[in-house]
C-alpha cells in the first residue's frame, strides 16, 4: 500500500520547525550526509536520519513520534557539525522527543531514564578527564569499568536538580 | 556634440582572463582604445590552466592561445600586467583611473622570452600555474604561451636575514647560490658587501640567524657556516676586479676590520689607500684578539691579501701620534683620513694588588699569545669577566695546561659571551663561578698567590637592563691562584688625538655623526671599536663600509646623507620586515651540525675547532632556506640575459588613465578546500582539487600528462570526485551553486579514463547532477556510457588507510544502506568564489557586492554594476562557465560601445604604411635572417654555418644571423637591409609563424613590400628543440629547412586581398526580448535596424512570463522595451512578416521578406544578420494533458496564477512533475529554466496560500548559481521535493470518488523505499522549450548549421557563442538554446556587440590566401562545392566550372586538396611553390 499523502498530517513539519531546535528541518535536501556519518546507523542499519526527516516532512506524525528510532540518537552532533544545510539533526531529535512526550507517545519516566543515562555518560567522561589530568596527561590509559564503578558508587551522576 | 562633452573613446578592462580578452578584442575592433589591466604577469586567466574544455573536450590552451596572440597584436589594446586598479573617479563617459604597476624587474621591450635567465636562477617556488604540484623559478613566465611573452621576477620584501645583517650582506642570495653548487658566485656575492667572508664565516655572532624565519618552523638556517663554506670552497677561482685608478689619496689609521673594510671599498673605486698600523701585524683585533682555534691566521692573512691585491698599501709598525700626526697626513697629500684604531686598552679592576706579578690583562694576554711572545701562564689561573675576551682567555689558558676558573659577578643568563662559546669552554674543563667577584689580589713577594672574592646576589635591573649584582655581606672567601687575567672591558686609546681638533666623548671614544661617521674635523672619519667601544667584527666592518661610502661622497663633493635612508633605518632599528608567508606544511628538517674536532685534540693545541661543513652538509643546509624574499637578488640573471632586459632596481609606478567606461572581469578563485578539514585536503597528498587535477591531466602539467597520483607517482585505478565542495554548503557560507563543477567533473572523469584506458574506475559522488548548459546533458549521458559511475551521495569524510595513500569512502547508497568503496585518488570539485583582492578592489571602487562577495548586478541586466558606466562580466557576477563568460564579455563591450558611441575612433591608433611597391615582375632578391634565439637555437644549431649556407642559395642576395631576430632593433635592421640590398622577398628562420609571422610581415610592409612576400622557416620548435642532443644533424636539418623556404620564396607573388564595402544596417530576425534588445543595442549606436517578427506583436516568449525569480516584473520591463523599439527612429519593425529568401555575404546581405497580409515581397539590404527566432513550449502527450483541465504546463499555470484563478490559488494539493518530455531519448537535452520556473510558481502559490501542499517531483534540481537560494526558500516554505528515477516515472491516473474524478499521482518514494500517492487538485508539468519549425529554413538561407535538437549551432561552443562560422551572421536568445531572460538579454547584447565590429567598418579586407580555380582544367565535378565549410565555392551550371566567392573563402585549402584535376589551388601555397619546397627537401646537401 502506498503512503497516502492526503491522509497525513502535513502540518507536522511546521510544528517540528516551531519547536526549539527544529527550525531548519525543512531545509533538508536529502543528501544523506547525516546518515553516512552517524555512528548509530553503523550499529543499526535501520536507523536512518535522512528517512526520519523525510517522514517528518511528509507529515507522518504518528509513526515518527511513536517510533523507537527517535530515542536512538546518541547526540554526538557529528551530523549536525557537517550538515550542508544546517538542519541540526541532533536538535531536531530533541524536538521530536519532547513532542513525543508532550503528545503522550511515551511515559515521562522514560524521559527521566534517558536523561539519567545521558548525565551518567557525561559524568563518566568528566571522571575520565579528571583522571587523565591527574596523571599529567601522559596518555595514561583509564579503566572505564573502574570509573563507572566509582561514579555509580558516589551516586554523583544523578541530576542535581532532582534534589 | 561638442568635443568637450564627447565621451572618451577608451575603455578600461580589469582582468585578463578569457572574459577580459574577449571584451578587449570586441572593443578594439569596434573603434575603442582598450587598457587591459591584469594582476599577474600574463593574460590568460584560469582557462590557461585547464586541460580540456567541456563538452567538446577541446584542448583549452590550443583554443585560448590564438586569442592571446590576437590581443597582443592589436594596436589598440594596451596590456598592462602586474598591475591593479586603485581608484576610479568621474562619471560615465569620463573616468579617471589610478593604476598601480608593480615592478616586473624585466623590460618588456627588451625581453625576448628566450628563457636563459631561468636556468641560472637558484630560487625555486611552487608554480601557481601548476597549482603547486611543480616548481618554478623566482624568475619565471607562467606558461610558455603567455602574453606578454616575457619573464617576470617575483620579489617580496627583503628577507629578515639580509635586513638584520648590519653590513647588509645578501644572505638569501648566497645561501641560494650554495644550494645550486655555485660556490664561487656565492663568494663573489658576499664580497660585494664585506671583504672578509672567511673571517665572518668563523667568528660572526650571526644576528641574521636569530631572525631567520625558518626558526619559526624548526631551527634557523646555519647561515654563518654556509658563509664559511662559500668562502672556503669558492675562493679557488677568485679574480681581481678591474678598476679605474683615481688620483686621490686616503689615509687609514688602523688595520683592523673597520680600517681594512674602508680600504677595500675605496680601493675598489680606484682610490689610492694607505693603511697605517702600529702593530707589527695586520688585522687589528682580528689578529691579536682572537685565538687561533677560532680563527686560523692563514684564513685572515689570505683575506687581507685580497684587500692588498686591490692596491692597498699597508705600513706596519707605524703609529700615528708617535710616528706621524693627523695634520702631517694631510700635509703629505692625503685628502681624507679614517680612524679605525680599535679598543686595545684594558679597563682596570681597581682592586688592591692589581699590579702584582701574575696579573695580566685579558686582551694583553691574548695579544701576546697571538704574537707568539713568550707569556707565562701559571698552574692555577683565574679569569674575571663574562665577555668573549674572558672566555677566549680562559680557553687559551686551558690549552696551555692551566687549571682555569672564570669568575663572573652575575649569573649565566646575564653573561655577554656567546652561549656556545661558554658551553665549549666548560666542556674543555674551564670552571665558572657565577655571582662571584674578586675584591683583593692576595700577593706574596709581589707575586699573586690568591684572590679574595665575595659572593653577589642580583638586585634590580640597571641601565643595561640586566639585574645589578650586589655583594652579599660576610660571604668573602679566598681562592688559591697564581695568575689573574682580568677581562672586564676595553676602551680605545685616543690620547694621540690631543690637538687634532677631533672631539672625544666622555667614554673616551671618537665622536662622529652617527650616519656619515664624520668626526668633528671635516674630512676625518672614524668607525669601529674606537668609535663605539668594544663590539663585534661585523659592526666594525659595517662602519668601514659606511665610512667608505661617506669618503667617496666627500671626495666627489657630494651630499653625504642623501639617499641613505635604509642605512639610517637600520641604524635606529626601525627597519622591520614581514616575510612572505611560507608553506605551513613545510616539513621539519634538522639543522646540519657543524663538525668539530674531538675534545682531546681540541685542548691539546690550537687547531681550528670547527672543521667546516662538507659539501653534503652545505647543500642540505642551504636547501632548508625558505626563500622568504622569493628573488634572492643573486643577480645571476643579469649576467645570463643577453638582451639586457633585467632591471632589479625597478620600482612601483602609478599611472592615470582616461577612459569612458570600465569593464570588470577579475574572475574567481577556487574554494579553499582546507576549510573543510574532514575532507583531508592538504593533509593527504592524494586528495587534490579539481583544478590541480586539470594540471595533472595536462600534457604541459607537472606529470607531463601521465596520470599518476602525487604521493607515489603511480597510476590510480580508482578515482572519486566529490561534488559541491564549497558549494551548496551553508556551513561555510557557500550556499550557492557553482554551476560548472558537475560538468567539469564529468569532463575530468572522461579525460582521465582516456589516460588509463580500460583500467580506470571513475566515480562521481553528487547530489543533483547539474548539466543544464547547451549540450551538457548529452555529455552526462556520454559519461554514463563510458562507464563513469554516478553515485548520488554526499561523502562525509576522507581518511587514509595508513600509509597506503588509499581511501575507504563511506557513503549512503541509493537504497539507503551505508556502503564503503576504496579509492586511490580523491578529486574535490571545488566551487568558485571571488578572490579576496577582487572583493577589496570592488569595495574600494564602491561597487555593491552580494552576501558572498560577488558583484551585485541590476535586474534583467547581468552586466551592469551598481555604478553607471562600470560593467561586469564573467565569474565575478556569478559562477559561470566559459561560453557564458564570453557572452557577457561581448555584452559588456557592446554596452560600453553604445555608451561611448560618439567617442568612437577618437582614441584609436591606425598604422599607416607606405604605398606598396610592385615587385612581381622583378627577379627575386631574397634576404635571409637567421635567429640564434639566445641559445635556444644557437646552442644546438650552428647558426653562422647555416647563414653561410643560406648565402649560397639561388636568389639569396643577403643573409645574416641575429641574437634575436624578433627584437625591436633587429626589425630596424631588417628594414635597413631591405633598402640597402633592394630586397624584394624576406625569409626569417627562427621560431613559429603562429606567434611571430605577423610581426615580420609588419616589418616588411613598413618598407613598401607586400606582406605575402615574407616566409618563415621554423628551426627552433621543429629543429633545435627536438634535436637538442644531435647538433650536427640539427644544423643539417636547419639548412634543409632554409633551402626549402628559400625555394618557395623565390616563387612567391604579392597577393591583393579583396576589399569589400560594408552596408551599415542590420537585420534582426525575431521580435522577442533577445531580438529587441539586440536591435536597440545597435540602433542606439546609430545603426539602422530592420526587425522582423512573424507574429502580429512584439514580445515573444516573454509575453507568457509574469515574474522573474527575485520578483522583477517582466511585463512592465517588456512593455517598456516594446515601446522603445517601436519609437526608435533607427528601427524599422516588420510584424506579420517572414523571410522567403536571403543571399549575399558579410557586409552585403539581401533578405527578401513577405508580409502575411499583403503577400508583397520586399528586399532588405543589410550588412549583418542577427538570428533571434526564439523557441516555443513543447506540448506533451502524457499525464492527461489536454484531456483533463486540471493538468497544465508551467507557463499555463503561471498565467492562471497571474489571473488569480480561484481553482488554482485556493487548491489544497498541487503536484508538479519536472522533465516531462525532456532529458529523454527524443529530446536528450535539459531545458535549463524549468526547475527555476517550477520553483518560481511554487513560491508564488506559497505566498498566496502558505498552507497549500505542493509536491514537486523532480529528477535533479538544477537551480544553478544564485538560484539555489530560491530552492532553499521553497523548502523552507514547505514545498516538498520528491525525486524520481527516469526508469520509474510518476504515474498519473484518474479514479472516481464521490462522483468526481480524482487526479491520482503515484511516485516511488526513493528515500523511504515505499510508494507515495497523492490525490491532486492541480498537476503542473514542466515541459521543455523546443525550436520553431522555421529554424531549418533560415539555416539554409544564411548557410548556418543547426544542432541535433534543431537549435542553431554557434561557430564554437566555447569561444564564439554568438557567432556563426559564416561571417556576418550572429545568434542570440532561445534560438541558441533554452535560457533565462537575463541570459537572453546578455546574449542579445553580445550578438549586437559582435555585429558592431562589422558595422563600424567601411570596408572589410578579405583573406589574401584564398582559393583560385583554373577554369581551363576544372571539370565542374562539384567536390569542392560539397566540401567547402564556408559555402564559398559553387559550380557555375552554365559554364560548368567552380567559382570562388573570395569574400567568403577563408583559405582553409580543403578544396585544393580534394580537387581531382588540380584546378583549385590556394594562393600563397600554389602547387609550383609546394613542389619547389619538396624538390629542395630532396636535394642532396
Amino acid at each position: 500500500m502506498p503512503i497516502e499523502l492526503n491522509e497525513l498530517d502535513t502540518r507536522f513539519k511546521y510544528d517540528v520547525a516551531d519547536e526549539p531546535g527544529g527550525k531548519n528541518i525543512k531545509l533538508c535536501f536529502a543528501c544523506g550526509l547525516c546518515t553516512a556519518s552517524c555512528p548509530v546507523s553503523d550499529i543499526d542499519p535501520e536507523y536512518n536520519p535522512r528517512k526520519i526527516i523525510q517522514m517528518v516532512l511528509l507529515g507522518m506524525r504518528e509513526i515518527v513520534l511513536s517510533s523507537g528510532f527517535i530515542w536512538l540518537c546518541a547526540q554526538c552532533y557529528t551530523c549536525q557539525a557537517h550538515c550542508p544545510q544546517n538542519v541540526n539533526f541532533s536538535d531536531v531529535m530533541k524536538a521530536l522527543r519532547s513532542m513525543a512526550l508532550r503528545e503522550g507517545y511515551v511515559h515521562p519516566s522514560f524521559i527521566d531514564q534517558i536523561k539519567e543515562i545521558d548525565t551518567l555518560s557525561q559524568k563518566l567522561r568528566h571522571q575520565m578527564v579528571v583522571s587523565i589530568v591527574d596523571r599529567k596527561s601522559k596518555g595514561v590509559r583509564v579503566d572505564p569499568a573502574k570509573l563507572a564503578e566509582e561514579a555509580l558508587k558516589k551516586g554523583e551522576w544523578r541530576r542535581e536538580d532532582k534534589g | 556634440m561638442k568635443t568637450k562633452d564627447r565621451p572618451i573613446g577608451a575603455v578600461l578592462v580589469v582582468g585578463g582572463g578569457i572574459g577580459g580578452i574577449q571584451a578587449a578584442l570586441d572593443l578594439a575592433e569596434s573603434g575603442y582604445y582598450v587598457y587591459l589591466v591584469e594582476q599577474s604577469p600574463s593574460i590568460g586567466g584560469v582557462m590557461a590552466q585547464l586541460d580540456k574544455t567541456f563538452p567538446t573536450n577541446d584542448c583549452s590552451m590550443c583554443i585560448l592561445a590564438p586569442k592571446l596572440v590576437e590581443c597582443g597584436r592589436d594596436l589598440n589594446i594596451e596590456v598592462i600586467t602586474c598591475s591593479e586598479v586603485l581608484d576610479i573617479q568621474g562619471k560615465p563617459g569620463n573616468f579617471k583611473v589610478l593604476v598601480k604597476k608593480h615592478p616586473r624587474y624585466i623590460d618588456l621591450d627588451k625581453c625576448t622570452g628566450c628563457g636563459e635567465c631561468v636556468d641560472v636562477c637558484p630560487v625555486e617556488r611552487p608554480s601557481e600555474f601548476d597549482q603547486g604540484l611543480a616548481q618554478r623559478k623566482a624568475i619565471f613566465r607562467p606558461f610558455p604561451q603567455a602574453y606578454p611573452n616575457a619573464f617576470a621576477i617575483e620579489k617580496e620584501e627583503r628577507p629578515p636575514c639580509g635586513l638584520t645583517c648590519p653590513a647588509g650582506v645578501n644572505v638569501q642570495g648566497y645561501v641560494a647560490l650554495v644550494s645550486k653548487k655555485k660556490y664561487q658566485e656565492a663568494l663573489n656575492l658576499i664580497k660585494e658587501s664585506v671583504p672578509f667572508p672567511g673571517v665572518l664565516g668563523r667568528i660572526c655572532p650571526a644576528l641574521c640567524e636569530q631572525r631567520c624565519y625558518r626558526g619559526t618552523i624548526d631551527e634557523p638556517i646555519s647561515i654563518r657556516a654556509l658563509k664559511r663554506f662559500a668562502a672556503d670552497y669558492g675562493k679557488r677561482e677568485e679574480s681581481i676586479p678591474e678598476v679605474k685608478a683615481r688620483k686621490e689619496k686616503v689615509a687609514i689609521i688602523g688595520s683592523g676590520p673597520a680600517g681594512l673594510t674602508t680600504a677595500y671599498f675605496l680601493a675598489k673605486e680606484g682610490y689610492k689607500v694607505t693603511v697605517f698600523e702600529a702593530l707589527p701585524v695586520v688585522g687589528g683585533m682580528l689578529y691579536v684578539g682572537i685565538p687561533e682555534y677560532r680563527l686560523p691566521k692563514n684564513i685572515l692573512e689570505e683575506e687581507i691579501e685580497g684587500v692588498k691585491r686591490l692596491g692597498v698599501e699597508i705600513k706596519t709598525n707605524t703609529s700615528i701620534g708617535r710616528d706621524l700626526k693627523i695634520d702631517g697626513l694631510f700635509r703629505q697629500g692625503y685628502k681624507t683620513v679614517f680612524i679605525g684604531i680599535g679598543a686595545h686598552r684594558s679597563r682596570k679592576l681597581n682592586i688592591a694588588g692589581e699590579d702584582a706579578d701574575g696579573v695580566i690583562q685579558g686582551i694583553d694576554f691574548l695579544r701576546q699569545v697571538n704574537l707568539n711572545k713568550g707569556v707565562k701562564t701559571g698552574k692555577k689561573v683565574a679569569v674575571t669577566g663574562g665577555g668573549d675576551v674572558a672566555i677566549d682567555a680562559a680557553r687559551v689558558a686551558i690549552r696551555r695546561g692551566s687549571d682555569v676558573t672564570v669568575l663572573y659577578r652575575r649569573s649565566r643568563v646575564e653573561m655577554p659571551a656567546r652561549e656556545e662559546e661558554v658551553a665549549q669552554a666548560q666542556l674543555e674543563g674551564v670552571k665558572i663561578k657565577f655571582l662571584v667577584t674578586p675584591i683583593k689580589v692576595l700577593t706574596q713577594n709581589g707575586k699573586v698567590r690568591g684572590l679574595r672574592c665575595i659572593r653577589m646576589k642580583l638586585g634590580a635591573p640597571d641601565v643595561s637592563g640586566r639585574r645589578r649584582p650586589i655583594p652579599v655581606e660576610g660571604s668573602e672567601f679566598d681562592l688559591e691562584v697564581d695568575t689573574l687575567i682580568p677581562a672586564i672591558g676595553q676602551a680605545p686609546d685616543t690620547s694621540f688625538l690631543g690637538d687634532s681638533g677631533i672631539k672625544v666623548t666622555e667614554r673616551g671614544t671618537v665622536e662622529v655623526d652617527a650616519l656619515t661617521l664624520e668626526t668633528s674635523r671635516k674630512g676625518v672619519f672614524a668607525g669601529g671599536d674606537c668609535q663605539t667601544g668594544p663590539g663585534v667584527a661585523i659592526e666594525a666592518i659595517t662602519a668601514g663600509k659606511r665610512a667608505a661610502e661617506s669618503i667617496i661622497r666627500y671626495l666627489k663633493g657630494q651630499d653625504l646623507r642623501r639617499g641613505r635612508e635604509l642605512e639610517e633605518e637600520k641604524l635606529n632599528g626601525s627597519r622591520t620586515t614581514t616575510p612572505s608567508p611560507f608553506p605551513l606544511w613545510e616539513k621539519r628538517k634538522p639543522r646540519q651540525k657543524m663538525p668539530i674536532l674531538p675534545l682531546k685534540k681540541r685542548i691539546s693545541g690550537f687547531d681550528e675547532i670547527e672543521t667546516g661543513f662538507s659539501e653534503d652538509n652545505a647543500l642540505k643546509e642551504a636547501s632548508r632556506c625558505l626563500d622568504c624574499g622569493v628573488c634572492s637578488e643573486c643577480l645571476q640573471c643579469i649576467e645570463a640575459c643577453k638582451a639586457e632586459a633585467i632591471d632589479h632596481t625597478m620600482e612601483e609606478e602609478m599611472a592615470e588613465l582616461e577612459v569612458g567606461a570600465v569593464i570588470l572581469c577579475p574572475g574567481f578563485e577556487e574554494f579553499d578546500a582546507s576549510l573543510i578539514p574532514q575532507l583531508g585536503y592538504r593533509k593527504y597528498p592524494n586528495v587534490v582539487t579539481s583544478i590541480e587535477f586539470e594540471r595533472m591531466l595536462s600534457a604541459s602539467g607537472p606529470y607531463q600528462g601521465t596520470l599518476v597520483r602525487p604521493s607515489d607517482k603511480k597510476p590510480p585505478k580508482k578515482i572519486a570526485w566529490l561534488q559541491c565542495v564549497g558549494s551548496r554548503d551553508a556551513s561555510c557560507n557557500c550556499d550557492y551553486c557553482s554551476s560548472v563543477c558537475c560538468t567539469y567533473a564529468i569532463k575530468e572523469a572522461i579525460v582521465a579514463k582516456e589516460h588509463v584506458p580500460h583500467e580506470l574506475e571513475a566515480t562521481i559522488f553528487f547530489m543533483d547532477m547539474r548539466t543544464q548548459g547547451k549540450g551538457f546533458e548529452r555529455f552526462y549521458e556520454r559519461g554514463k556510457k563510458e562507464g563513469i559511475k554516478f553515485l548520488r551521495a554526499k561523502v562525509y569524510q576522507i581518511e587514509e588507510t595508513n600509509g597506503t595513500g588509499d581511501f575507504p569512502v563511506r557513503y549512503l547508497d541509493e537504497d539507503g544502506r551505508i556502503a564503503t568503496a576504496e579509492f586511490n585518488l580523491i578529486v574535490l570539485s571545488v566551487g568558485l568564489r571571488p578572490s579576496k583582492e577582487t572583493v577589496e578592489t570592488a569595495r574600494r571602487l564602491g561597487i555593491q557586492l552580494n552576501q558572498y562577495g560577488f558583484c551585485r548586478t541590476m535586474p534583467f541586466s547581468s552586466i551592469e554594476t551598481s555604478k553607471p558606466g562600470i560593467f561586469v562580466c564573467g565569474a565575478f557576477s556569478s559562477p559561470k562557465d566559459i561560453p557564458e563568460t564570453v557572452i557577457q564579455a561581448s555584452a559588456a563591450a557592446g554596452s560600453a560601445s553604445t555608451l561611448l558611441a560618439p567617442g568612437r575612433n577618437t582614441r584609436t591608433k591606425i598604422k599607416e604604411y607606405p604605398p606598396e611597391i610592385d615587385v612581381n615582375e622583378e627577379e627575386p632578391r631574397i634576404g635571409v635572417f637567421i635567429c640564434h634565439c639566445g641559445i635556444n637555437i644557437g646552442g644546438v644549431v650552428n647558426v653562422p654555418q647555416v647563414t653561410e649556407f643560406a648565402k649560397t642559395l639561388p636568389n639569396v642576395v643577403y643573409a645574416e644571423n641575429n641574437l634575436y631576430t624578433c627584437s625591436q632593433d633587429t626589425q630596424e635592421r631588417i628594414k635597413e637591409k631591405i633598402m640597402e640590398y633592394n630586397l624584394n622577398r624576406v625569409v626569417v628562420a627562427s621560431c613559429s609563424p603562429r606567434t611571430h609571422e605577423s610581426l615580420f610581415q609588419e616589418t616588411i610592409r613598413e618598407t613598401g613590400l607586400n606582406k605575402y612576400l615574407f616566409e618563415m622557416a621554423n628551426i627552433r620548435d621543429q629543429c633545435s628543440w627536438v634535436h637538442i642532443h644531435e647538433p650536427e644533424h640539427a644544423t643539417a636539418k636547419a639548412q634543409d629547412l632554409v633551402r626549402m623556404t628559400v625555394a618557395k620564396t623565390r616563387l612567391k607573388k604579392s597577393l591583393k586581398p579583396l576589399s569589400l564595402p560594408v552596408n551599415h544596417s542590420a537585420l534582426v530576425i525575431g521580435g522577442g526580448i533577445a531580438g529587441m534588445t539586440a536591435a536597440l543595442a545597435l540602433a542606439d549606436q546609430g545603426f539602422e535596424v530592420h526587425l522582423i517578427e512573424r507574429s502580429s506583436e512584439l514580445g515573444g516568449m516573454a509575453r507568457r512570463i509574469y515574474y522573474n525569480l527575485g520578483g522583477e516584473d517582466v511585463h512592465s520591463y517588456l512593455s517598456h522595451l516594446i515601446r522603445r523599439v517601436e519609437e526608435h527612429p533607427q528601427i524599422r519593425v516588420y510584424t506579420n512578416a517572414y523571410i522567403v529568401d536571403a543571399y549575399g555575404y558579410v557586409g552585403n546581405f539581401t533578405t527578401e521578406i513577405m508580409r502575411y497580409r499583403s503577400r508583397a515581397i520586399e528586399g532588405i539590404e543589410h550588412g549583418v544578420t542577427i538570428i533571434a527566432t526564439g523557441a516555443k513550449e513543447h506540448k506533451p502527450d502524457a499525464y492527461f494533458y489536454g484531456k483533463d483541465p486540471r493538468v497544465l504546463t508551467q507557463l499555463e499555470l503561471e498565467k492562471e496564477i497571474a489571473k488569480e484563478n480561484p481553482d488554482i490559488i485556493n487548491c489544497d494539493n498541487l503536484v508538479m512533475i519536472l522533465c516531462v518530455g525532456s532529458r529523454n531519448s527524443e529530446r536528450p537535452y535539459c531545458s535549463r529554466v524549468c526547475c527555476n520556473q517550477a520553483i518560481r510558481n511554487a513560491l508564488r502559490l506559497k505566498d498566496i496560500k502558505p498552507e497549500m501542499n505542493i509536491y514537486l517531483l523532480y529528477r535533479d534540481i538544477r537551480t544553478y548559481g544564485f538560484y539555489e537560494r530560491y530552492y532553499q526558500e521553497a523548502r523552507q516554505k514547505g514545498v516538498i521535493f520528491l525525486r524520481y528515477e527516469p526508469e520509474d516515472k510518476p504515474r498519473v491516473s484518474r479514479r472516481k470518488k464521490d462522483g468526481e474524478y480524482l487526479l491520482r499521482i503515484e511516485v516511488e518514494g526513493l528515500v523511504l523505499g515505499e510508494k507515495i500517492a497523492v490525490d491532486a487538485d492541480i498537476l503542473a508539468l514542466s515541459v521543455p522549450m523546443i525550436p520553431p519549425e522555421e529554424a531549418k529554413e533560415l539555416a539554409t538561407f544564411y548557410k548556418v548549421p543547426l544542432n541535433e535538437d534543431n537549435f542553431f549551432l554557434e561557430a564554437h561552443v566555447k569561444l564564439r557563442p554568438v557567432d556563426f562560422a559564416t561571417d556576418g551572421v550572429f545568434l542570440c536568445g532561445l534560438a541558441h538554446g533554452p535560457k533565462s531572460i537575463s541570459e537572453s538579454i546578455a546574449q542579445a547584447k553580445a550578438a549586437a556587440s559582435r555585429a558592431t565590429t562589422v558595422l563600424v567598418k567601411d570596408n572589410l579586407m578579405a583573406e589574401g590566401i584564398v582559393c583560385e580555380v583554373t577554369e581551363k582544367i576544372c571539370g565542374g565535378c562539384g567536390i569542392c562545392d560539397v566540401l567547402c565549410p564556408y559555402g564559398a565555392i559553387t559550380v557555375d551550371q552554365k559554364k560548368n566550372v567552380a567559382v570562388v566567392n573570395e569574400a567568403l573563402c577563408k583559405g582553409c585549402g580543403t578544396c585544393a586538396s580534394a580537387c581531382p584535376s588540380g584546378a583549385a589551388q590556394l594562393r600563397g601555397f600554389m602547387r609550383n611553390q609546394i613542389s619547389a619546397m619538396l624538390a629542395a627537401a630532396l636535394t642532396e646537401a
